[in-house]
């Protein structure tokens, strides 16, 4: 028997507080008057007596509680042995087959070590084996056929998916849990620091569960392109600045001198630059392109430095741009402010990458327009929304298209925010004497629109449309609480309104500095100019592909698609139409056409802290192999448990039993405390 | 009418002698109906001559019918000496409802004076703690059940209880026999109490003990340990309510059926009074004897 928090022992003492109580605590009160003491003071002693004697049971019962409650918070425990009486266990045979493994011949190593416990199995033993990635893959059941156990180790294969041994134990506790038999888990990896998880608890494994590792691989030096920063978009090739960063990992004199790499930057194949960088020794070195002559469209690109060190996978590292022509914006505006789109048309322009351009129209000849063409729409103020736009404007948010409206005084006569759906309530004006003006007090920084438009500090707004948000989400509010930013989702496409103008006549925003990042962040965002999703993304991200919400009302029926390196679709029918993300399991381009149409290049690479090689101490090995071994929260009353025992919890019947006595202490105790039948009689005594 | 015997509705009346003419008014008004009682002057029994009779108390009209001599007995025909002995001391302070044993003596003792008046009994009151603190010689002066209510009234509790120096001093005053009624709650050993008192009957005197107790004195209720006080020491004893539940109980048992069996054998009428019940039931134990005093 042992605790696991035997400190709680400590807890014993408050059965002094009952001792206290009945045998040494005198009842100090205000005294009570009575004619003559002469049958009560030869009885003081006795008397006393007399009560310890009477509550003796009160007193045991509440000791008792006391000490069942501390025996409780220390959590006793017996060992019972599991699985003894019979001698059956598990063995699992975990293979890793993470990017690391590609180094070398390690993936080989593994399985070979694999193959050599599997030989090691008796008949009859019950095995399983599981290969270990970006998350635990069983291979097998729990079976005891060795030839498909040995089948399965064969088949193993490299994978660009970083190891997690976090995963790996959890994996291990559910199958522990499950089988209810103690496990022997082989584990063949080449063991890297880098696949630990956070918390070392993440690595706890059930008692009874029994580490062996068959490390493969020796530490060794290693470089790689850690990181690619390149636009998602090229309208101006000679504007386009690439930078790359070579990073250095697993050498063992780290004050060795860098290390020239060259870096060639290929694009559809094609070598454009090459450049050299110094890497010093466990550390990092960057590398500046300028230009990229990319053809209009997707283009696969690349960052390469010279091979020559353990892992070659990660010499290279993949990147997508995609060449295109400024996109035309529509700026709907009914003339009267003149300003409204000067201020916009210049903060767009002024934007580096120049992605979009302005067109101004008036409702009337926008209601003839094809909007689709159109990344996104600006409504600036309209009094009067034509029923032939609105109806048009509806369909293409619906689509995917998005909209950005601006409320001024034209707009407070509608009952509604144009395509927001929104009541308009009222107008609140403020005068430009004094400081009565309004300001911006609360704003969804973390929102792709809103990202750096320094809270809207200093811009006083003097009109304002409050709009009441029943079915749009509020993304920056005045200090009267009246929305400024409203977002609302119709089908794939989206809605911004501000409830305000873009002149600077109902507020100075536009002569502020949070006026350009306001306008160029918010038709990144609506016009997909690459602020909701990046173009690389580490193996095993996921992709969205269509609206959660599109998703659960059963969607447009719009379907999804997406082509893998080869060219081949990997989504089949059913998730074209239903899926609403996507995993990229391997390296490579991927070609992503989402439900709302929007198409994309996305280059997967392997996560780069698969590029360390460096191995787990041995301690840390130990301490992991002991969690299965030893009680994990194990104090000094704990003990060892050996291999084939595990701990057997008390609490449940101390509990129990802690309960009956609280029920039989309230019995004894009322029984004590109820006044007696002559005491609540009044006394009826005759004369004699 | 009963309901004016209530001790605590005659805590609501001012002044003694209304008290006692509403209770014994009320009680003899309630008592006419009862054949058992009777009154001085009024006619007891026949009983037949022997020589040395007083030839006065023949009746002659049943001799003349019937040639035999009777003689005609009447009740009261002597008239009584009632002293009362009134226990003011500290104990007699103590209560657990609205009137304290004190408050309930004086209107018994009052109740007792007006009772002896209507009767043209001397009625004398000695008022004692430890030392005779009022006295008023028994007489059937006018004004005298004026001067024993006004006693009464003054009567406050005092010191401790001592019989021996109060009737030490009644003996001193006490030449003619008649009735003794003691009041008092008696917290003291009953031997030592009936050796005091008992020395009054050998003159001839009836000796009644009025022994008032409060309900809480005879069986008190504690809920939890309480610290218990003496009103006349100023002790304090730690007492347990297993304790008072069951050994207290016997004990005061005990108490009250020594001092009956102590008075009764010294030849002292002994009364338990409960200060919670009406005063009827004394003043019939009071009117018993005194009928038998006859």
């Amino acid at each position: 028997m042992g605790f696991l928090a035997p400190w709680f022992l400590a807890g014993l003492a408050a059965v002094g507080i009952p001792v206290w109580v009945h045998l040494l605590k005198r009842h100090k009160t205000d005294p009570k008057l009575f004619p003559s003491l002469m049958f009560f003071e030869q009885r003081e002693q006795s008397s006393v007596k007399h009560r310890k004697l009477d509550y003796l049971l009160l007193f045991a019962l509440r000791a008792a509680m006391l000490i069942l409650l501390a025996l409780l918070f220390a959590n006793p425990f017996i060992r019972r042995s599991i699985g003894a009486s019979d001698g059956k266990k598990i063995t699992v045979v975990a293979v890793d087959r993470s990017f690391s493994m590609r180094a070398g011949s390690r993936l080989q190593q593994a399985k070979d070590e694999a193959l050599k416990v599997l030989g090691g199995l008796k008949p009859g033993d019950q095995a399983q084996v599981i290969a270990l990635a970006g998350n635990v893959q069983a291979l097998t059941q729990v079976v005891n056929d060795p030839a498909q156990l040995r089948a399965a180790v064969v088949a193993i294969q490299p994978s660009d998916s970083r190891a997690s041994f976090g995963e790996l134990a959890r994996y291990l506790r559910t199958l522990a849990d499950s089988q209810k038999l103690p496990l022997d888990v082989h584990l063949a990896s080449d063991l890297q620091k880098s696949a630990m998880p956070p918390g070392f608890a993440d690595l706890r494994v059930n008692p009874g569960t029994t580490l062996f590792f068959h490390p493969v691989g020796d530490p060794a030096p290693n470089w790689a392109v850690e990181n690619v920063v390149a636009p998602r978009r090229v309208y101006d090739p000679k504007r386009v600045k690439l930078q790359a960063t070579v990073a250095s990992y697993g050498i063992l004199d780290s004050k060795a001198a860098p290390v020239k790499k060259t870096v060639t930057l290929v694009l559809n194949g094609r070598t454009l630059q090459t450049k050299t960088v110094d890497v010093p020794a466990n550390g990092r070195g960057q590398v500046e392109f300028l230009g990229l002559d990319a053809p209009y469209g997707f283009s696969k690109g690349e960052v390469r430095i010279d091979g020559g060190d353990a892992l070659p996978g990660d010499d290279r590292y993949l990147f997508s741009v995609e060449r295109a022509d400024p996109r035309k914006v529509l700026f709907v505006d009914d003339g009267r402010h003149p300003r409204a789109e000067l201020y916009f048309r210049d903060a767009l322009d002024s934007a580096g990458d120049g992605a979009f351009t302005l067109e101004s129209q008036r409702p009337e000849s926008a209601a003839a327009a094809t909007l689709s063409v159109y990344p996104f729409i600006v409504l600036n103020d309209l009094g009067n929304v034509p029923p032939a736009l609105d109806s048009a404007l509806q369909n293409y948010v619906r689509n995917g298209g998005s909209v950005l409206v601006a409320l001024g005084p034209a707009a407070a006569v509608l009952p509604r925010v144009p395509i927001l759906d929104e009541a308009i309530q009222t107008t609140d004006y403020a005068g430009r004497e004094g400081d009565r003006f309004l300001s911006v007090i609360d704003v969804d920084t973390g929102h792709p629109a809103l990202r750096s438009v320094d809270r809207f500090t200093g811009v006083k707004f003097y009109q304002t449309i409050r709009v009441n948000p029943t079915k749009s989400k509020v993304l920056a509010k005045m200090n009267d609480q009246t929305p400024l930013v409203m977002e609302r989702s119709i089908g794939e496409g989206k809605v911004i309104a501000f409830a305000s103008t873009f002149d600077n006549v109902s507020n100075d925003l536009p002569i502020h500095a949070s006026w350009v990042p306001f306008v160029t962040q918010t038709a990144m965002y609506l016009g997909g100019g690459g602020a909701e999703q990046p173009v690389n993304l580490p193996v095993d991200s996921y992709v969205e592909l269509r609206a959660t919400d599109s998703a659960n009302k059963g969607g447009s029926g719009a379907a999804a698609e997406v082509l893998d390196a080869d060219g081949k679709r990997m989504l089949s029918l059913e998730e074209s139409v239903k899926a609403t993300n996507f995993q990229l399991d391997r390296e490579g381009y991927f070609e992503i056409k989402t439900a709302a149409g929007r198409r994309s290049l996305i280059a997967a690479h392997a996560d780069r802290r698969e590029s360390d090689l460096a191995q787990i101490p041995k301690e840390t090995l130990d301490l992991w192999k002991g969690t299965g071994s030893v009680e994990p929260q194990g104090g000094p009353g704990a003990g060892q448990l050996s291999e084939n025992e595990k701990p057997f919890p008390l609490w449940p019947y101390i509990l129990l039993l802690l309960l009956g006595v609280a029920v039989a202490e309230s019995l004894v105790a009322d029984r004590y405390l109820r006044p007696s039948v002559q005491e609540r009689e009044p006394v009826t005594r005759e004369a004699a | 009418m009963q309901r004016f015997l209530d001790p605590t509705v005659l805590a609501g009346i001012s002044g003694l002698d209304l008290v006692a003419r509403t209770v014994v008014d009320g009680f003899i008004s309630g008592l006419h109906r009862s054949p058992d009682f009777g009154f001085s002057q009024e006619f007891a029994e026949y009983r037949s001559y022997n020589p040395g009779d007083d030839l006065r108390h023949v009746d002659w009209n049943v001799f003349a019918r019937s040639e035999k001599m009777y003689l005609k007995r009447y009740r009261g025909e002597t008239n009584c000496q009632l002293t009362i002995l009134l226990d003011a001391s500290r104990s007699m302070r103590y209560t657990s409802h609205k009137i304290d044993k004190l408050e309930y003596a004086r209107y018994l003792t009052a109740s007792l004076a007006y009772l002896a008046s209507l009767q043209r009994d001397a009625t004398g009151l000695t008022v004692f703690d430890d030392d005779v603190t009022q006295f008023v010689p028994p007489s059937t002066k006018q004004g005298q059940l004026a001067r024993i209510l006004h006693a009464v009234e003054k009567a406050e509790p005092g010191n401790r209880t001592d019989y021996a120096k109060p009737f030490a001093h009644l003996r001193e005053f006490l030449h003619r026999r008649g009735l003794i009624v003691c009041i008092s709650d008696f917290w003291q050993n009953p031997e030592e109490v009936i050796k005091t008192i008992a020395p009054l009957r050998f003159h001839g005197n009836e000796v009644v003990l009025f022994h008032l107790l409060d309900p809480e004195e005879i069986r008190p209720r504690l809920k939890q340990p309480a610290l218990m006080e003496d009103l006349e020491t100023g002790d304090t004893i730690e007492v347990s309510p297993d304790y008072v539940n069951k050994e207290y109980p016997a004990k005061i048992d005990a108490h009250l059926a020594a001092l009956k069996s102590e008075a009764q054998g010294n030849g002292l009428d002994y009364f338990l009074v409960d200060t919670s019940r009406p005063l009827d039931a004394a003043l019939r134990e009071y009117l018993a004897i005194r009928t038998g005093r006859m």
